[in-house]
């Protein structure tokens, strides 16, 4: 024996239809409302007409896209730790050469005065 | 911007969002996909529930980061990814009213108007649709607008709402026909200001 779906389960498949794109009497047809209930169907299709609007503003999107991609993501340096490994070396090789070039002056302008 | 509610899947058929979480849960860069495909309906749960568009930023915004940082965790078991972000949603929701007491949405004129390349006619009369209907809306409940909105803002099923709200998929039903009566009575009435 089967048993007759309820007002509510009628009426949410008439809004599955209006959701699909249907016409409201079209779905309130076809998931077998009373005449009484079919001023819900209308009501769903008012509802499916007028919230369904973007609200986010663009500045919004964007930032939380790019906290988002932080928080998920590893810093490029470190996704390639040869570079890391690279970008030290490199960067204690300037650091020493500097220091270098720095003594040698100070060394000759050391000289020149004391000449 | 319109946005296109996504078909809940049937019962029985896998969920349509399931390969690009698998993707997140491998690189976290693919977790952009869900993020921009659920912007609009996160952020459109939050602002009609809250009524403000700062609140709903911040909620919004909890519930990404929460969802990003609890992606691993997800597992394909009987709820929809959708079902368990809205759920997150509802949570980091629950959790802005009880901080900031707020028991109503008390602005939900200020949404903004629609867009204005439709014609000006039917567009006026659209525009005056809407925000008596988003005043009936505020006079709802709370459990009844949160089925309102899960359902006709974000396209969510019977089911998935049930498992965003912890209710089962009957009581879901029984208070979306409560929500739809109460507002076409409200609508009908010529106002959102009487009684149903």
């Amino acid at each position: 024996m089967t048993t007759r779906p309820t007002t509510a389960e009628r009426l949410d498949r008439a809004v599955d239809a209006v959701l699909a794109g249907a016409s409201a009497p079209g779905a309130a047809a076809s998931a077998g409302l009373n005449p009484a209930d079919r001023a819900l169907v209308e009501a769903a299709a008012t509802l499916r007409a007028t919230l369904a609007t973007s609200l986010v503003a663009p500045r919004f999107e964007a930032r939380l896209g790019a906290r988002l991609s932080g928080v998920g993501g590893t810093p490029w340096i470190l996704r390639h730790p040869g570079r890391l490994i690279v970008t030290g070396a490199v960067g204690s090789a300037v650091g020493v050469g500097v220091t270098a070039y720095a003594v040698w002056r100070s060394r000759s302008t050391h000289r020149l005065l004391h000449r | 911007m319109s946005i296109e509610p996504r078909r809940a899947p049937r019962r029985g058929e896998p969920d349509p969002d399931l390969a690009d979480v698998r993707a997140a849960q491998r690189d976290r860069a693919a977790f952009g996909a869900l993020y921009r495909r659920y912007l609009d309906r996160v952020y459109g749960y939050c602002f009609y529930l809250l009524g403000d568009h700062h609140d709903a930023e911040d909620v919004t915004e909890r519930t990404f980061v929460a969802a990003l940082a609890a992606i691993d965790g997800y597992r394909d078991e009987g709820a929809t990814f959708r079902a368990w972000l809205f759920r997150i949603a509802h949570n980091q929701l629950a959790n802005a009213l009880r901080s900031r007491q707020r028991q109503r949405a008390a602005s939900l004129d200020t949404i903004p108007e629609l867009p204005t390349h439709a014609d000006p006619a039917g567009l006026f009369g659209l525009a005056e649709e809407a925000r008596s209907l988003r005043r009936a809306l505020g006079r709802l409940p709370d459990d009844r607008r949160q089925v309102v909105v899960l359902r006709f803002v974000d396209g969510l099923s019977a089911r998935e709402i049930g498992a965003v709200l912890g209710r089962s998929e009957g009581a879901v039903r029984v208070l979306q026909h409560r929500a739809l009566r109460q507002l076409a009575a409200l609508l009908a009435s010529g106002g959102p200001g009487s009684t149903v």
